[in-house]
C-alpha cells in the first residue's frame, strides 16, 4: 500500500514525465494486488461462473481446482508478459474438458468473467484517482485481452485436433475393403462421400487390390445418398485405376439420381460394369472369375 | 541394344518375351527400349510380351504413350502385350493425369500376366489380333 | 542510412544463417588463442566479420532474388559505423539472455561442453538442455535483430511473435497470432523476413536446370524427395512427380532450356510449390493450351491440362518471345 501512495503522489506531482514508467511500474502493482486478494477474487469469479451457468459439466471440486490454476496462470501472465505457461495449461485443460462436452463459448465466457472480476476490483481500488485508474486499465486491458485470446485459441486448436482425429477414425471405419473370397473384394460405400473421403477410398481400394491380389471388385454404392460431380469423377478414376492394376470393377446400387449425375458429366456408363444390386453384382463377379476359366478352355480349342 | 542391362532386361521365355524396366527411364531411353523390344519381337517371333513396370515410380503421358505404342507395334508383329506391376499410386496418378493404357492389357504382376497370355495367346499365328477387350 | 544498410545486409542473408551462433562456433575454434577477458570483444568482431563475409558470399550466389534490397557494396564508408553497431548488437543480444541461458549457451558453443554433461550439472535431462539451447539461440537471433533497430518501437507483442518466428514453432506462431501481428507491426514484419528466410534455405528449396531428357527424371525425383519431407501420402508424392514430369518435358520439347524450382510452403498451409520457368517462344494461346488435346508435338496434349488436373493450384503466365512460367501447388491434406 505504501507503493500505491507513492505512485499516487508522483502522478499528481509529475504526471507527464512519468509516462514511460507506466507499464514498468503499474503492472507489478496490479499483480501484487491480485495476488493479495487472490482467494476473495477467485471466489467471486467462481460465483459468477455459476450464475452464468457455465461449466456445469464439472463438479464443484474440479471447479475449485481449475479456477485456482487459471487464476494463478492468469496473474502470472500479467506479471511476466509471457503466455507460454498459460498456453500449456490451456491446452492441457482443453484436452481434459473437451471430451466432456465443454463448448468454446463456455471457455471464452469464464476467461472473460475473470477479466471483468479483476477489472472491477481494480476499479474499486483506484476509483479515487480517475487518471491513475485510466492508466491502470490501459496497462491491464491489453494484457487481459491477450490472455483471453490465448486461451480461446488454445481451446479451439485442441478442439480441432480432437475433431480431426475422430474424423480420421470414422473414415477408416466407413471405407472397409472386404475380401469376400479369393480374388474378390467388396467395397460398400456408406454415407456422404466428400472428395477427401473419396480420395482415401481410392487409395485403400488400390492398396487392397495389391494386397489381396484381387481380380474383381464390387463397389456397392447403395448406402451413398448422393454424389456430386467431383466425387463422380473420382469414382470413374477409381474404376480406371483399378483396371490399370488388373482388376475389373462392378458397380452396384447405382441410384437413378447418381446415374443421372454420371451421365450429365459425360461418363460413358456403357464402359462401366453396373449391376442393379449387390447380390447381382456378386453373381456377376463369380461369373467373371469363373469366366476366365471357361474362356481359357474356349480359346484353347 | 543400346539399352544397358542396368536399365532394362528383356528375357525370352518360350514364345514370350519378358521385359523388365529396372529404373526410371528418361524419354530417349524409353524410345530405345521401345526399339529394342520391337526388334526382338520380330527376331524371336514372339507371341506374347510382358512389360514389368513395377520399378517405375511415375508413368507420365510420354511413358504411357510409349507403352501403348509398343502394344500397337507388337500387335502388328503378331504379339500380345500385357503391362504388369503398375503400382497403386502410379495408377492413381495416371488416371488423374487423364491417361489410361488404351487398348493395352494390364495385370497385377508377372504371374498374372503369364496366366493371361497362356489363356489368350493362340498357338497358331493366324489368330493374333483377337485379344482386345478395351481397358481404356 | 547506416541503418538501412545494415538491415539490407541482414535481411538478405546474415541472420539467415544465424550469425550469432556461427560466431560462437568460431569462438570455439579460437578459444585456445583467446584470453578469457577478451572473449566478448572477440565475439563481437567475429560476428562483424561474419556479416561481411556472408554478405559477399551471398551476393556471389544470389539467384532469383525476390525481394528488392539495398545492395550497396560492403566497401561503403559506413563500414566503421557498421562495425560499432554490430558490436553493440551482439553484446546487447547476449546481455538480454537470462544468466542461466547465457551460461549454458556459452558452455555449449564456446567451451564445447556436450548436452549430457550440461544436463547433469543442471539436474535436468539432455533433451531439456537441447530445448533450452534452441530457445536461447532463437531468442539471441531476435535480440540481435532488435538491437540493430534501436529506433524501432517494440511493443509487448513483438518479442513473443519474433520469438515464435525465430524458433520456427508453428503452433506458437498461431497462438500468438503471429500472422496478424506481422500485418500490423511494421517492425516485426521487417525483422521476421530474415528469420523466415532462415527456415527456407537450401533444404526447403531445390532448383533443377532443365535442358535434356535426363533432367526431366531428375526434376521429378527431386520434387518427390522435397515433398516427402512434408510427409505427403505416397499417392500425392507420385501425383506431384507426375505433374513435374509433364511440365519439365514441355521445357525440353519447346524451349532452349529453363528451370524447375521446388519449394516447401508453410503459409497459408503446408504444401509444395513448383515453379517452372523457361525462356522459350511462349504460348500464344494459354487458354487453348490448357484444353486436352492441344499439342504441338506428337505427344498426347496432356502436358499442361494434365498437370493442372494433378495439382490443387495451377497458373500459367506466358509472353510470346519471352518465355513461360508455370506455377503449381499441392497442399498437404492435414489430419
Amino acid at each position: 500500500m505504501d507503493e500505491d501512495s507513492r505512485i499516487d503522489s508522483q502522478t499528481e506531482a509529475d504526471g507527464v514525465t512519468n509516462e514511460h514508467h507506466r507499464e514498468d511500474e503499474l503492472l507489478p502493482q496490479l499483480v501484487a494486488h491480485l495476488r493479495e486478494h487472490r482467494s476473495k477474487l477467485r471466489e467471486e469469479w467462481a460465483h459468477r461462473i455459476q450464475d452464468a451457468h457455465l461449466l456445469h459439466a464439472m463438479t464443484p471440486q474440479e471447479m475449485a481446482v481449475e479456477t485456482k490454476s487459471v487464476y494463478d496462470n492468469y496473474v502470472e501472465v500479467l506479471e511476466t508478459g509471457s503466455v507460454e505457461a498459460l498456453q500449456d495449461y490451456a491446452r492441457d485443460l482443453s484436452e481434459r474438458i473437451i471430451p466432456r462436452g465443454v463448448e468454446t463459448q463456455e471457455v471464452v465466457g469464464i476467461v472473460l468473467l475473470l477479466r471483468d472480476v479483476l477489472a472491477r476490483s481494480l476499479f474499486e481500488k483506484y476509483q479515487r484517482d480517475f487518471a491513475l485508474l485510466n492508466r491502470v486499465l490501459d496497462a491491464y486491458e491489453p494484457a487481459a485481452n491477450r490472455i483471453a485470446n490465448t486461451v480461446a485459441v488454445s481451446f479451439v486448436d485442441e478442439r480441432e485436433r480432437v475433431i480431426r482425429q475422430q474424423q480420421d477414425a470414422i473414415r477408416e471405419l466407413s471405407t472397409p475393403v472386404l475380401p469376400v473370397r479369393e480374388r474378390l473384394l467388396v467395397l460398400p460405400i456408406i454415407g456422404v462421400l466428400d472428395s477427401e473421403r473419396a480420395r482415401q477410398l481410392t487409395e485403400q481400394l488400390l492398396a487392397g487390390i495389391r494386397t489381396h491380389r484381387a481380380k474383381v471388385v464390387v463397389m456397392d454404392i447403395t448406402g451413398a445418398p448422393d454424389v456430386d460431380q467431383t466425387v463422380a469423377n473420382h469414382l470413374v478414376q477409381t474404376v480406371d485405376a483399378s483396371r490399370l492394376m488388373g482388376a475389373s470393377v462392378i458397380i452396384t446400387g447405382l441410384s437413378p439420381k447418381i446415374a443421372q449425375t454420371l451421365v450429365t458429366i459425360g461418363v460413358d456408363l456403357s464402359k462401366m460394369n453396373t449391376i442393379g444390386d449387390l447380390q447381382g453384382g456378386l453373381e456377376e463377379a463369380e461369373r467373371l472369375l469363373g469366366y476366365t476359366v471357361s474362356r481359357q478352355d474356349g480359346s484353347a480349342r | 541394344m543400346d539399352t544397358g542391362p542396368a536399365l532394362v532386361s528383356i528375357l525370352r521365355q518360350g514364345s514370350y518375351l519378358i521385359a523388365s524396366i529396372h529404373t526410371a527411364l528418361d524419354d530417349s531411353q524409353m524410345i530405345r527400349f521401345q526399339e529394342d523390344l520391337i526388334e526382338q519381337i520380330g527376331q524371336r517371333r514372339s507371341r506374347g510380351v510382358i512389360i514389368d513396370v513395377a520399378a517405375l515410380d511415375v508413368l507420365d503421358s510420354f511413358g504411357s504413350k510409349t507403352l501403348r505404342n509398343i502394344g500397337e507395334m507388337a500387335r502388328l508383329r503378331g504379339a500380345t502385350t500385357v503391362i504388369v506391376g503398375i503400382q497403386p499410386d502410379v495408377a492413381f496418378a495416371m488416371v488423374s493425369l487423364g491417361m489410361g493404357t488404351g487398348s493395352l492389357y494390364t495385370a497385377l504382376d508377372l504371374e498374372e500376366g503369364l496366366e493371361y497370355l497362356d489363356r489368350n495367346v493362340r498357338k497358331d499365328p493366324g489368330a493374333v489380333g483377337t485379344t482386345s477387350s478395351s481397358l481404356s | 542510412m547506416v541503418q538501412r544498410f545494415v538491415h539490407s545486409r541482414v535481411a538478405n542473408e546474415a541472420v539467415a544463417d544465424d550469425i550469432v551462433q556461427e560466431t560462437l562456433v568460431r569462438m570455439l575454434v579460437a578459444v585456445e588463442r583467446v584470453e578469457p577477458g577478451i572473449l566478448e570483444p572477440y565475439a563481437i568482431v567475429t560476428a562483424r566479420n561474419l556479416v561481411a563475409s556472408m554478405w559477399r558470399e551471398q551476393e556471389r550466389h544470389r539467384r532469383n532474388q525476390h525481394r528488392i534490397v539495398d545492395l550497396r557494396g560492403p566497401d561503403s564508408p559506413d563500414e566503421s559505423l557498421l562495425e560499432q553497431e554490430d558490436r553493440g548488437a551482439v553484446a546487447e543480444a547476449l546481455g538480454r539472455l537470462s544468466e542461466r541461458d547465457r551460461r549454458t549457451l556459452v558452455a555449449h558453443e564456446v567451451s564445447g561442453q556436450d548436452t549430457q554433461s550440461l544436463a547433469e550439472e543442471l539436474g535436468v535431462t539432455a533433451g531439456a538442455v537441447a530445448a533450452q539451447l534452441n530457445r536461447s539461440r532463437a531468442r539471441l537471433r531476435v535480440e540481435y535483430l532488435l538491437a540493430l533497430e534501436p529506433g524501432g518501437s517494440v511493443t509487448d507483442r513483438c518479442r513473443p511473435v519474433l520469438f515464435a518466428m525465430s524458433s520456427g514453432d508453428r503452433r506458437r506462431q498461431r497462438e500468438v497470432d503471429a500472422a496478424r501481428h506481422l500485418l500490423e507491426c511494421a517492425l516485426c514484419e521487417k525483422l521476421s523476413q530474415p528469420l523466415l528466410a532462415r527456415g527456407q534455405r537450401s533444404d526447403d528449396q531445390v532448383r533443377i536446370r532443365i535442358h535434356a531428357d535426363a533432367d526431366i527424371v531428375l526434376a521429378r525425383q527431386s520434387a518427390r524427395e522435397v515433398a516427402a519431407r512434408l510427409e505427403f501420402p505416397r499417392t500425392d508424392l507420385t501425383v506431384i512427380a507426375t505433374a513435374v514430369s509433364e511440365i519439365a518435358r514441355n521445357i525440353v520439347r519447346f524451349t532452349e532450356g529453363g528451370e524447375v524450382v521446388v519449394e516447401l510452403l508453410e503459409e497459408p498451409r503446408r504444401g509444395v510449390r513448383i515453379v517452372a520457368r523457361d525462356t522459350g517462344p511462349g504460348i500464344p494461346d494459354v487458354e487453348a493450351a490448357l484444353v486436352d488435346g492441344y499439342s504441338t508435338y506428337h505427344g498426347l496434349g496432356l502436358g499442361l491440362p494434365g498437370a493442372r488436373r494433378l495439382m490443387d493450384e495451377f497458373a500459367v503466365v506466358s509472353e510470346v518471345g519471352r518465355g513461360t512460367t508455370v506455377t503449381m501447388t499441392k497442399w498437404r491434406q492435414e489430419g
